[in-house]
């Protein structure tokens, strides 16, 4: 395909020609003046990533990947400077000759470059600046959105699930799905005995869905604040074929969180460089948009999908070279597999590091022998992806901004879900459940919770561990040292880096050597991603019993207004509550930290301090004072990979069921 | 509010009679403090914290709280538990450690200047260079209380040699009245707090474990129950105000102190403030601002009218999206002054009120809490201890604060 390197062909049978593109439909569009080729249903993130651009830019002097979770705003050209109609472009769908700009700042360099707007595979932006991906309509006002009696996001088996029983149970339901596409991530992890195929869940789901008026869908809309009663959201929606953002608040007496879970990124120097990916990121990609860049992939991990997305990769015509897991004797149907694929399996091995290679594209990956306290160097590999997987986690996020509590368990290496607030009840795998049995059953019994009604049991079908080995914590690799490429705890975009080891001329035992300098994530002045947090609790920066509270401080809250009548400050609150008391009052005076009116009148006026006016006593201007500068394969292969005949057997019994009761 | 200087010549503290601690005995010619600790004394066997006594257990996880259990165990030789978290690494601060405050007592004045040299030296040798820094930080009022204790603190500062310049209304917004104190000590409690815990451990300061329990009884004694040991610990020192919440007992909760719900809010980076570090005499609220730009708001108030002040306070130009928050209740003096001192004169010792200074007093409490303090620190911490009656004064110690 002319200008798409990175779009799969079709001249094969396999599961990875993008279910979500029409191919009879080419179509092209600018971005930051580069003439992007595409299809009818690809995102500008995905006909960018099939066009070859793969590299947000460069931090610290590091080239990033671009990514779903890590993709600047875009706006159309002609509306470049007003970012409260930015778009993002892993939500925005494609559409032919429309000219978009990045609305971030674009590194320096060479100036013919930047003038024939010549950036190879990169977006060039400048992600020094703080403010590189932010994301405008977070501080835009919100308008509201559809009544509703119920919220449920996230549009996964169990959203679907929950919106069906809540409709049937004669509620009217909002469903919020952040991408384009219902369904979710169930596809990736296939199918246990006895089970329909994920996508034929998705589509008995779907159609229900279609057919009930009492749901209303609202896809590419990303929930980003939540307080009890009320969620806001930024959709980007299609007027007359043109993308379109708006926030929204939707209010409900209801609201069942359905995000699923996020993928953990190994630690290792290099973690995020362009050509590195997660499993779930690279199925997506491949099985929606048929897009996988590159023609070789080493596969990394520490859970079993990704077995599986080796072998659908290898149908697709992708070499794999090698598997490396990082449990010592890992057990899966697909590892059985993946054998039969003739695909190399190592076990006890982690990625040490990975580097650009040094001609050309690809990468060069260093695997090492870890295990049981062994530890060895293997020979390096050079490959043109490498696809990781460092475990599952709930996507907490908004929980913790409802003010639900969260406790670290140390068997799973997660961060798992406690008590919450009234009328909000997690489903599905952000409540904890593996299966797809147990979301689509913890759906229903989310609807049942909010009611009132008696619950149904739910349980968690799992293959015994002797048969499927349960994920491995994240791997981490040995502290980076100073040459080494940065080690990121998380892919998303708030870039918080594993310090890296000071070398020292002097032995670490004379008192005079420099001490370690101590890692404090209390001075990171961004949030901290639920991630972040169980990276942090793996690589000892907080302690796990205080991994619940720091996730509930560091979230990134938003704040949302309402038409409350402002409460003033008290001055001695008579019942002083514990952390965090009465979070659904959080911020509702001001928006995105911005006051508003009625909070300007209420506590004066809305001064600043003026920065640069301190001088010393010399007239010397004094440091800090000074605000300018201030930047610095076959069909019978594949029924197998979808497991059948795998043995399962109920792993957890709930009759409190997976939602979380308040 | 209470002129906490001006009590001295009251029946409080009495030097001749309670030698320098209030209640701290004698025995055998020694001044010991706590009921239990005799015996580890004689035998001099107390530091290795093998047999089941010892002299103190400091409860708090700030600076002062570690300064004060290091500065027992290593100067003044006691056997001491320490009781708390190090979590400055990963939690939100909720205070800060200032060689400087909005003080307006002289006598408070010339402790501060006194006994910085000595808390520096102390500071810089256990946490490095990169524990503190230099920075001029800036108090400002819009009220006129406020501007007159900014005028009060100026003249004080002036005469004990610190510099204190006016910061001109133009800086701050319309109608504010500053003061820049110069050459101020802040303290990096990430880097100062894990050189403070290797610290301790050097000096043998036994640490609680998850699982021990501490239980602190009405007289001042605490025992500690950690598998199948127990120790008894001759008086408990409750150093910061969590400490004071959760051990304080509640019959001998003193009026002079309250409780009171503070927040902080993180930002992400912003514009630069006129000083990396204001404090608002007005409200109580401190802003630091981080290297990477980033702020700190701390001060009292429920997070939701406490972010929307601070969205005032900071003004169109610095609209800053919220990288962190947190709530929590703080212990406040009726009086606005520090309260320091045996609960109803024998229970536990609280450490309360002492402002961002506290670090900074940490050897004259340790000295005091073994009653071998100078004089001009026996008067001052004799002068504001926590049993004294609540009174209003015209000016309060650490002015705004009430």
């Amino acid at each position: 395909m002319k200008g798409q390197p990175n779009r799969l062909g079709t001249d094969r049978q396999h599961h990875f020609h993008g279910s979500a593109i029409n191919r009879t439909k080419p179509l092209q569009f600018r971005l930051d003046g580069r003439v992007i080729s595409g299809f009818a249903g690809d995102t500008v993130l995905s006909a960018a990533l099939a066009s070859g651009i793969d590299t947000v830019g460069r931090r610290d002097g590091a080239v990033l990947a671009l990514s779903s979770r890590h993709a600047p705003a875009i706006s159309f050209a002609a509306l470049a400077g007003d970012h409260q109609r930015a778009l993002p472009m892993e939500r925005t769908l494609a559409t032919d000759g429309a000219d978009y700009l990045t609305s971030a700042r674009k590194t320096k360099g060479n100036p013919i470059t930047r003038l024939l707007r010549r950036y190879g595979r990169s977006l060039a932006i400048d992600l020094d600046r703080p403010d590189a991906l932010a994301r405008p309509w977070l501080g835009t006002p919100a308008a509201p959105g559809p009544q509703a009696d119920l919220v449920v996001v996230g549009g996964g088996v169990a959203g679907l699930s929950a919106a069906l029983a809540a409709a049937k149970r004669g509620l009217q339901v909002v469903l919020a799905e952040a991408t384009p596409f219902l369904g979710g991530k169930t596809r990736l992890f296939g199918t246990q005995e006895g089970e329909e195929t994920p996508d034929e869940a998705i589509a008995r789901l779907r159609a229900a869905v279609a057919k009930a008026d009492a749901i209303t869908v609202l896809t590419s809309a990303e929930a980003f604040a939540l307080r009890p009663g009320v969620v806001r959201l930024h959709q980007v929606e299609m007027l007359d074929s043109t993308p379109t953002g708006r926030v929204i608040d939707i209010r409900a007496r209801h609201i069942i969180l359905a995000t699923g879970a996020l993928e953990r990124l190994p630690l290792f120097p290099g973690n995020r460089l362009p050509g590195v990916a997660g499993t779930l990121e690279a199925f997506e990609l491949a099985q929606l948009h048929g897009v996988w860049p590159g023609a070789t992939a080493l596969v990394a991990t520490s859970s079993s999908p990704a077995y599986r997305l080796a072998m659908l990769a290898t149908d697709a015509g992708i070499t794999v070279p090698r598997i490396v897991d990082s449990r010592p004797r890992p057990q899966s149907r697909f590892i059985e597999f993946s054998k039969a694929y003739g695909i190399t399996l190592a076990a006890g091995t982690i990625v040490a590091s990975a580097a650009a290679a040094p001609k050309g594209g690809g990468l060069t990956v260093m695997p090492q022998l870890s295990m049981e306290g062994f530890s060895r160097a293997e020979p390096a590999l050079t490959v043109d992806r490498l696809v990781v997987s460092g475990g599952w986690q709930p996507d907490l996020t908004l929980w913790h901004m409802a003010g639900g509590e969260s406790a670290w368990n140390g068997s799973s290496a997660r961060l798992e879900p406690h008590a919450g607030p009234d009328g909000i009840v997690l489903a599905g795998s952000a409540a904890g459940w593996l299966s797809r049995s147990a979301c689509l059953a913890s759906g229903s019994d989310a609807v049942d919770v909010l009611l009132g009604r008696q619950r149904r049991l739910v349980e968690d079908r799992l293959i015994d561990p002797i048969y499927e080995t349960p994920d491995a914590p994240a791997p981490v690799g040995d502290e980076p040292d100073e040459a080494a490429q940065p080690v990121f705890l998380d892919g998303g975009w708030r870039h918080i880096e594993r310090p890296r080891k000071v070398v020292s001329r002097w032995p670490a035992w004379l008192p005079f050597a420099p001490k370690p300098p101590g890692w404090s994530l209390a001075d990171t002045p961004q949030p901290l991603d639920i991630a972040d947090i169980a990276a942090g609790v793996q690589l000892g920066a907080i302690p796990a019993a205080s991994a619940g509270i720091v996730a509930q401080e560091r979230v990134a809250m938003v704040a949302v207004e309402s038409g409350e009548d402002d409460i003033g400050p008290s001055a001695d609150p008579p019942a002083p509550a514990a952390q965090l008391p009465d979070r659904s009052l959080r911020g509702r005076n001001t928006v995105a930290g911005r006051p508003t009116r009625r909070a300007a009148a209420r506590y004066g006026r809305a001064d600043l301090f003026q920065c640069g006016y301190v001088r010393s006593a010399q007239g010397h201007r004094r440091r800090g004072a000074d605000c300018r500068g201030q930047g610095r394969g076959p069909r019978d292969r594949q029924c197998r990979a979808d497991g059948m005949g795998a043995r399962t057997q109920p792993r957890r019994r709930h009759q409190a069921g997976g939602a979380v009761s308040p | 509010m209470l002129d906490a200087g001006t009590r001295q010549d009251e029946a409080i503290y009495k030097p001749n009679a309670a030698k320098n601690h209030q209640n701290t005995r004698s025995w055998g010619g020694r001044i010991a403090t706590g009921a239990h600790c005799r015996g580890c004394v004689a035998d001099g066997k107390h530091r290795g914290m093998s047999e089941a006594r010892a002299d103190f257990v400091i409860v708090g996880s700030t600076p002062t709280a570690r300064l004060v259990a290091g500065l027992l165990a290593s100067t003044h030789g006691k056997a001491v538990v320490f009781s708390g978290e190090s979590q400055s690494g990963y939690r939100l601060p909720r205070a800060v450690d200032l060689s400087v405050a909005q003080i307006t007592r002289p006598e408070s004045w010339a402790l501060l200047r006194a006994g910085l040299p000595e808390a520096l030296k102390l500071i810089s040798r256990i946490g490095g260079r990169r524990a503190w820094s230099r920075i001029d930080p800036i108090f400002f009022s819009e009220m006129p209380d406020g501007k007159e204790a900014l005028a009060h603190i100026r003249h004080m500062a002036l005469a004990f040699g610190h510099a204190a310049e006016l910061v001109p209304s133009s800086a701050l917004g319309m109608g504010r009245d500053g003061l820049l104190l110069r050459d101020a000590v802040l303290l990096h409690r990430p880097t100062l707090e894990a050189g403070l815990d290797r610290w301790l451990e050097q000096h043998r300061v036994r640490r609680l474990l998850d699982g021990d329990a501490l239980t602190v009884h009405a007289d001042g004694s605490a025992e500690l129950v950690s598998g199948e040991d127990r120790v008894e610990i001759g008086q408990a020192v409750l150093a910061d105000d969590a400490a004071i919440l959760a051990h304080a007992p509640k019959a001998l909760w003193p009026p002079l102190l309250t409780r009171r719900v503070h927040s902080t809010v993180a930002t992400e980076p912003t514009r630069p403030m006129a000083a990396a570090l204001m404090h608002r005499l007005d409200t109580g609220l401190t802003l630091v601002q981080q290297a990477e730009r980033g702020i700190a708001a701390i001060g009292p108030g429920a997070i939701d009218p406490f972010a929307a002040a601070l969205g005032v306070l900071l003004g169109r130009e610095r609209e800053f999206r919220q990288a962190g928050q947190s709530s929590y209740e703080a212990v406040v003096t009726a009086d606005a002054a520090p309260a320091v001192g045996r609960l109803s004169g024998s229970g536990p010792d609280v450490l309360a009120g002492l402002g961002p200074t506290g670090a900074f007093l940490a050897p004259a409490i340790a000295r005091w809490l073994c009653g071998v303090a100078a004089p001009a620190e026996n008067a001052w911490l004799g002068a504001r201890l926590v049993d004294r009656p609540t009174a209003a004064s015209a000016v309060a110690e650490f002015g705004g604060m009430a």
